[in-house]
């Protein structure tokens, strides 16, 4: 089984240019639900309605409106939006080079392969090249009328590009305030430190499969054949204690079960 | 990207309670959004400016519904429709829909770029006291992430803990089978590249070297597009209209505020249950048969649909 390329344009490095195909690199498994009306499980459908009085307002007759301030929007006609559109081409701009450390991965939106299109022999040049430079490509391009932003860079030989969020979105500090007051001691933060550790290997995404998709795929088998269902909640926890004692007992127990290597 | 199609009705206001285990250790934790919306995202309005808002519909009644009147269905191969409750998604899993159990510590950099989907941060309950400062601290040190799963609406997470300057965040990771690989994607085969092609690719990459990011080039450019505009229209006084109230079109959360909020049902049905019926469900894990029946997930267009879960809650 292939997947479909989305899109198609060239990277454009300098001088160089090199033309890609662009793939999405990600499948959805989720499992689908039909929302339905509770009385006697129509589908329902949506509906775009005024607020105050509920009335269906058709697709033509809806409006966008930019936000100026927390008091003021600005309605847009959507002639004028169309005019606000980028120019569409088919470059990808590759801006700058970083080191990889330089984006955390908090910006990492969608990923996609980049394949090459005809020109094999630039595309995976490209892709060496890069891949032995060990950066990231900050990117930009002009996808169907909206503007994209992106990191181009090199795995296993092939070429990839993840779109990347806006500045805005992710450099926002959290209104989080850790009690400084309470301080672990020393002492704990060495039985942690040893706990984790015994507990460290390698990242091993297989050993991850969903295994709560498989369960609701159980459940509702069984719910489809008429087998009554034995519902189930979760007892909730406590917060620790005493949090030295809970790392000791918590390291004799990883301890004595080594050798015991599956997660999940 | 276009292929990335929102459900129509995705998920609500990422809130989540419970706990982070870590051995025997347990911190009780808030899940907040860490990243905020695009600067671009607009309201939708009519002609006149009211404020719209999605709703949903039962064409058989002709009448809107509440959030109370709906359930949700998945449709079987046969055609049957089967209802699911919030209780019983919860009871698929419920140990699940409580705890995040870091089972395995990780460095960090051995993560591919491509599992993360989403980040939140992870605020301390107050009864969380010195453990949320003491899973930062060792994680810090240690350069490590502890790596868990949860279940909320109906849908599994699974998430990669770390610590930046005291503060836990929770990634959400794309699970592997929701990764394509060059293989299953189709892409030919790596072949031996010219070498003097390469230097020549290499020499533009070592020209655009830079130490860093420039901010400028990460802004919303589609959004100082859009302000420029709506200020210079504002200032002829057309089109301007009062703020309160408006919805987001661009927000994938369905837009009505609180479409199914498991979590709430969730809680509730674990006010209700109490601790009596809380029985262990093992580990042990129904393996083939399910991943296959996971494929089968059919993606049908006819009604509204949910979905349990595609991105990560929206924000």
């Amino acid at each position: 089984m292939t997947a479909r390329a989305i899109w198609k344009g060239h990277l454009v490095l300098g001088k160089q240019e090199v033309p890609v195909k662009v793939y999405s690199a990600v499948e959805d498994q989720a499992v689908h639900f039909h929302l339905l009306h509770e009385k006697d499980l129509t589908p329902v459908e949506q509906r775009i309605v005024r607020k105050d009085n509920g009335r269906e307002v058709a697709k033509e007759a809806q409006r966008k409106a930019f936000p100026l301030d927390d008091r003021r929007a600005v309605i847009l006609e959507p002639s004028e939006l169309e005019k606000l559109e980028p120019e569409s081409d088919r470059a990808i701009h590759v801006l700058r080079f970083v080191p990889r450390a330089a984006l955390g991965e908090q910006w990492f939106d969608r990923p996609y392969y980049l394949g090459p299109d005809d020109d094999d022999g630039a595309y995976f040049a490209l892709a060496q090249a890069l891949g032995d430079k060990g950066r990231l490509g900050i990117a930009r391009w002009v996808m169907r009328d909206k503007r994209y932003l992106g990191a181009l860079s090199a795995a296993g030989g092939y070429l990839r590009m993840t779109t990347l969020r806006r500045a805005d979105q992710v450099l926002h500090v959290p209104a989080i305030r850790p009690d400084k007051a309470r301080t672990p001691s020393e002492a704990e933060v060495k039985l942690a430190e040893q706990l984790v550790e015994s507990i460290t290997g390698a990242f091993a995404p297989e050993e991850w499969h969903n295994e709560y998709r498989e369960r609701l795929h159980k459940l509702i088998e069984a719910k489809a054949k008429g087998t009554k269902l034995r519902l189930v909640a979760a007892k909730p926890k406590e917060a620790s204690g005493d949090l030295a004692e809970s790392l000791r007992a918590s390291l004799a127990a990883t301890t004595s079960s080594k050798g015991r290597k599956k997660v999940a | 990207m276009p292929d990335a199609k929102q459900p129509p009705s995705a998920p609500v206001r990422p809130f989540w309670s419970g706990t982070i285990t870590f051995g025997l250790v347990s911190i009780p934790v808030d899940l907040v959004a860490a990243v905020g919306a695009r600067q671009k995202s607009m309201k939708l309005v009519d002609e006149e400016g009211h404020p719209l808002g999605r709703r949903y519909w039962c064409p058989k009644h002709e009448k809107i519904l509440d959030n109370d009147e709906l359930v949700r269905g998945y449709e079987t191969d046969s055609g049957k429709m089967v209802v699911v409750t919030d209780e019983e998604f919860a009871s698929a899993a419920p140990e699940k829909s409580r705890d995040i159990d870091l089972k395995r510590f990780v460095p960090l950099d051995e993560i591919p770029p491509f599992f993360f989907e989403r980040p939140y941060f992870l605020a301390p309950d107050e009864r969380a006291g010195k453990a949320y400062t003491l899973l930062a601290q060792t994680m810090e040190r240690t350069g490590k992430v502890g790596i868990g799963s949860f279940v909320m609406r109906g849908h599994e997470y699974l998430v990669a803990i770390l610590a930046e300057n005291g503060i836990l965040r929770a990634e959400v990771l794309r699970h592997a089978d929701e990764l394509r690989t060059p293989e299953s994607v189709g892409l030919p085969k790596p072949g031996k590249a010219d070498g003097s092609l390469v230097r020549a690719l290499g020499k533009e990459i070592d020209a655009l070297a830079k130490p860093g990011l420039d901010a400028a080039e990460m802004a919303d450019l589609e959004a100082e597009t859009l302000r420029k505009f709506a200020q210079q229209k504002a200032k002829k006084g057309t089109g301007v209209i009062s703020m309160d109230d408006l919805e987001d079109p661009d927000d994938d959360s369905g837009g009505s505020g609180e479409v199914i909020d498991l979590m709430e049902a969730l809680r509730k049905s674990l006010g209700a249950v109490g601790t009596a019926g809380a029985a262990r469900t093992s580990s042990a894990k129904p393996a083939a048969t399910a991943e296959k029946a996971a494929k089968k997930a059919p993606a049908r267009s006819a009604a509204a649909k949910t979905t349990a879960a595609k991105k990560a809650p929206a924000r």
